[in-house]
């Protein structure tokens, strides 16, 4: 049943506020921008499910360059006599956000239609979950503001097409690729108070959404985005009536547009006026906000219960699956990086890599960077020499030849394998760089050792072919050989240097000093 | 205008050159050359014929190799690029599917005159009308399915498939003259039938006799995973299961119906109901009295809701499937009960007086509900219920005045808003009546479709010891 006479849930934000259901964290920003001024912040996020099939149909979810209108069943065109069928995997993705943000999931929730019409959205309404959400409530902690974010509750609803109007043709095209696709509706406490808080906070929920694998969440590919709540009010005074602003499609333009609106909100009180409650829209050109629809101006969506789907039980047993699949979270990860012994650099630099993108889609564990690492933390392979490889060689090249992380060609086995070629010797330094270059350039399944020995890398190791050199380059060099003999210092390295170069590399440094030193020894 | 002129559209569809093949001239063929322009039962005709059963199709169902109108004006160049499920399964059963019939527009009406094709006009002749066929009196076939009982009483099929939101096979069994079965809600996959409301629909069967009928019941009750409303086959193990407990103790034969125990709803005979349907009515339970059956009065006390909860569900998830349709043209003219000012006293209301009308049943009857988490057995309770199907018998076409299309729903739509299994059966008419075709309903538990259709038949032979007597 539907509890209709329950308000939704945004409008609760204020009065929550002011009844003083509010948590210890909950420190008005006291910068001087606003003198006189306080802030109050809620905000709605869309994040796309990164699930493989759309959230009702069993059509593909597209990429960046599908084709428009290439992954449409006849369900997402609302052709007549298609019925909707839940896609599991949502689920569970809903459920390890729900968990991430230790969100109290629902065992019962249920699937509502909300009425409008507009091009993109065929059947005239869109399933959602408004009135019963899969997971009430959470938290979120924002390191930076040192702040706690109170979630509300996380929903389930179904993603619109996309219109895209051609002015100059005067033609409307639609593409529903995105309809149907799943969608979580993150929705906050009106916790945040300040431009840059909220700011931390999409970014933060960001990375979380990232590393469990339940979004992209991108908000420049609009694989998230954001609504937000802004008011203003004199401290010790009850909030301020709100105006939402919506369609916000990066972090900085949200950053500027709650900017821009606490301005005009704080303006109009100033001489007077009230600020009447309204949906605004954020112009990125001038940086304002602009009126979309007043209060008065609302659609009445004319919920209904959807009579296809009956109402999600979740068991217990399915909820604790979810949590023994679930990955780690950033903090966690941060926690195992730190105990390898990495600095906070290298554990930024590798968390960064691919934004955190460790898991594929429908939750499958990825090979994402840090996964990379820590499966290369076997054979006493010491973490330093590890990360190093991994951050001055492999990032680097990768990022040279611009490609990213996930396209990365080596295998663990072959990067392994070529670390401990290093390390015992068996290729110098140099001429590892030379393959790792090689191996990227040349993807190829064959071992590195292999590798090497094909492309004659492999350290000059025999006794007897090193003595040859280095007696070469002695006969070669006999006044600085002598010198060597005298005991000059450092003289050692051009002869050093001669034997490297004649085995093009292929010589280790070390063995070859040990082998000069041998040979010029004085007894 | 005498006779009925069959949409511009429904002709233009109708390809000759497969009335005039003469190589396989089947009898239904016949049947849909000589009488389809009358009746206009078949707005689509099939150019082929292979298989040995005949079936028609509703044009709500659909056909990725037939129109699929819904006899509405905005489908009318509409083929679905699929086969509804229902359809796949009569095609694998090897039945021939030789057209789609006509219906009351999305299946909204009870008399098909709602529709772009034209009205239905009832094949029925009454035995002693001197008249010619073609210009016979001008009744309804009712509605919506009215092109499928149409069709199988003029002998164009054995059997149509049919869907159900209200009465929409059973009302036009019964103006027809033919068997007409709405199943327990879920039990028929829903894929490919264009949804008016989907707590409601079902796809039903319309048959010449419940032999028929059953058959193609057998053919369709499959669990399907693209309808999520489908039962499960748990479910349908356990509803088998408490059903045949309770066959056992009688319904072996038709003959012998001793340990049947059929109530007699009190709220069935409203005042509406045409007095003449009363005595075939009596005659009917007298003799299956006489073959052992006990019949006791119950009484179901919400049932005056039904009709207002009915139309209030009905019209709020119509407003929403139809929004596909016009919802950019037309916006927000759809239902007033989902209006959030509305929305408690006329939806939640009307959600919790279809609990009530459920509750109702439920008391009634004998065998457990297999929906219910922990059945609660009723040893006084009775086996199936029995009804007459329709309020009176087919109205006039041609004076619609009298006829209030609301009202024609009154003794169906209280099984539909409870999911329950209802078969409508023909019986004969009395001396006092107009003489035209009427139906008793048989309703059961949730799953007792088996125990339904044995009633059916036990009646059937009723009246066919009857009419051989005759």
């Amino acid at each position: 049943m539907l509890a209709r006479s329950r308000t939704p849930s945004l409008r609760t934000h204020h009065r929550l506020y002011s009844t003083g259901l509010t948590n210890t964290v909950r420190t008005f920003e006291k910068g001087n921008r606003w003198p006189g001024w306080e802030v109050v912040i809620g905000i709605e996020v869309h994040a796309q499910i990164k699930s493989r099939k759309k959230l009702f149909s069993h059509a593909w979810t597209p990429n960046l360059g599908s084709t428009p209108n290439s992954c449409v069943s006849p369900y997402d065109a609302a052709f007549p006599g298609t019925l909707p069928r839940l896609n599991p995997a949502c689920i569970s993705l809903a459920l390890r956000t729900a968990i991430a943000l230790r969100s109290d999931i629902q065992h019962r929730s249920a699937f509502d239609r909300k009425h409008y019409f507009y091009s993109d959205l065929p059947a005239g309404y869109q399933i959602t979950q408004h009135y019963h959400p899969i997971a009430r409530g959470g938290h979120i902690f924002l390191p930076q503001s040192d702040v706690s974010v109170r979630i509300e509750q996380i929903q389930l609803e179904q993603d619109t097409g996309k219109s895209m109007f051609d002015p100059r043709r005067r033609l409307l095209s639609i593409d529903l690729n995105r309809a149907g696709m799943g969608l979580m509706e993150i929705v906050s406490k009106p916790d945040l108070r300040s431009p840059e808080q909220a700011g931390e906070y999409v970014r933060t929920l960001q990375a979380v959404l990232r590393t469990i694998g339940a979004s992209d969440g991108n908000m420049e590919q609009g694989s998230l985005r954001c609504d937000v709540n802004v008011s203003v009010n004199r401290p010790g005074q009850p909030p301020g009536t709100r105006c939402e602003i919506k369609n916000l499609n990066s972090v900085r333009f949200m950053i500027a547009a709650i900017g821009s609106e606490v301005y005009r909100q704080i303006a109009m009180l100033d001489t007077g006026t009230s600020v009447p409650q309204e949906t605004r829209g954020f112009n990125e050109d001038t940086g304002e906000t602009f009126t979309l629809r007043s209060k008065e101006g609302a659609p009445d969506y004319r919920y209904m219960p959807d009579p296809n789907l009956p109402p999600l039980f979740l068991t217990s047993g399915l909820i604790s699956s979810v949590q023994e699949d679930m990955p780690a979270l950033p903090d966690e990860i941060r926690e195992r990086l730190v105990s390898h012994g990495l600095t906070q650099n290298e554990i930024d630099v590798l968390m960064a890599v691919d934004s955190g993108h460790e898991v594929g889609f429908d939750g499958r564990q990825g090979r994402g960077a840090v996964t990379y690492f820590e499966a290369l933390l076997t054979n006493d392979r010491s973490s330093k020499t590890v990360i190093n490889w991994i951050i001055h060689e492999l990032l680097g090249q990768l990022a040279l030849r611009k490609k990213v992380f996930r396209e990365n060609p080596i295998s663990l086995e072959q990067m392994g394998g070529l670390i401990d070629m290093v390390q015992s010797g068996l290729v110098t330094g140099s001429s590892g760089k030379l393959l790792l270059r090689h191996m990227l350039d040349n993807p190829s399944p064959a071992a590195s050792t292999e590798l090497a020995r094909r492309l004659g890398l492999l350290a000059t190791r025999e006794d007897g072919l090193l003595e040859q050199l280095c007696v070469q380059a002695i006969a070669n060099m006999p006044e600085e050989a002598d010198a060597v003999r005298r005991g000059v210092p450092n003289v050692i390295n051009k002869l050093l240097g001669r034997v490297m170069k004649s085995s093009k590399g292929t010589t280790n440094p070390q063995s070859v000093r040990k082998m000069l030193e041998k040979l010029l020894s004085p007894s | 205008m005498r006779r009925c002129l069959p949409g511009s559209l429904a002709r233009r569809r109708l390809p000759s050159r497969s009335l005039t093949t003469s190589t396989a001239q089947t009898s239904w063929r016949i049947a849909v050359q000589n009488k389809n322009a009358s009746v206009n039962a078949l707005v689509y005709v099939a150019p082929d014929d292979a298989g040995t059963i005949s079936e028609a199709v509703k044009d709500n169902i659909c056909t990725k190799n037939m129109p699929t109108t819904c006899s509405s004006a905005m489908l009318r160049d509409f083929t679905s690029p699929f086969d509804a499920t229902v359809v796949q399964l009569l095609n694998d059963s090897g039945a021939t599917i030789i057209g789609k019939t006509n219906c009351d527009e999305f299946g909204m009406g009870s008399l098909n005159i709602h529709s772009v094709h034209g009205p239905v006009v009832n094949p029925y002749q009454h035995p002693a009308s001197a008249m010619e066929w073609h210009v016979r009196e001008r009744r309804s076939a009712g509605g919506s399915s009215g092109g499928s009982a149409a069709a199988v009483a003029a002998g164009m099929c054995d059997v149509a498939l049919a869907t159900d939101t209200g009465g929409s096979v059973r009302l036009p069994a019964s103006y027809c003259g033919v068997v007409g079965l709405k199943p327990s809600y879920g039990l028929i996959s829903r894929w490919g039938v264009v949804s008016f409301a989907d707590s409601l629909d079902c796809v039903g069967i319309i048959g010449k006799n419940v032999a028929s009928t059953s058959r193609v019941f057998d053919v369709l009750s499959k669990f399907d995973e693209r309808d999520p409303t489908a039962a499960r086959s748990s479910t349908r193990e356990k509803a088998q299961e408490l059903s045949s407990e309770q066959m056992a103790e009688g319904l072996s034969c038709s003959r012998d119906l001793t340990d049947l125990h059929i109530g007699i709803p009190q709220e069935y005979f409203p005042a509406s109901l045409d007095s003449s349907i009363v005595s075939p009515f009596r005659r009917v339970v007298h003799a299956l009295k006489t073959r052992g059956a006990t019949v006791l009065p119950v009484s179901l006390p919400s049932t005056r809701y039904a009709l207002s909860a009915y139309y209030v569900i009905a019209s709020a998830e119509a407003s929403s499937n139809l929004a596909r349709y016009d919802g950019v043209q037309y916006g927000l003219h759809g239902t007033y009960a989902l209006t959030a000012d509305a929305f408690d006293n006329y939806f939640l209301q009307s959600q919790r007086l279809r609990q009530c009308i459920r509750d109702d049943f439920m008391r009634v009857f004998r065998v457990p509900n297999p929906l219910a988490e922990s059945p609660a057995r009723n040893e006084a309770g009775v086996h199936v219920l029995l009804h007459p199907s329709a309020v009176c018998t087919a109205p006039h076409l041609d004076e619609q005045d009298g006829l209030d299309a609301y009202t024609q729903d009154v003794l169906t739509v209280p099984a539909s808003l409870a999911g329950l299994p209802a078969l409508s059966v023909p019986i004969m008419a009395g001396a006092e009546g107009d003489g035209w075709p009427l139906g008793v309903s048989i309703v059961g538990q949730w799953g007792c479709e088996k125990m339904v259709l044995a009633v059916g038949a036990a009646i059937e032979d009723v009246e066919l010891k009857r009419e051989s007597l005759a």
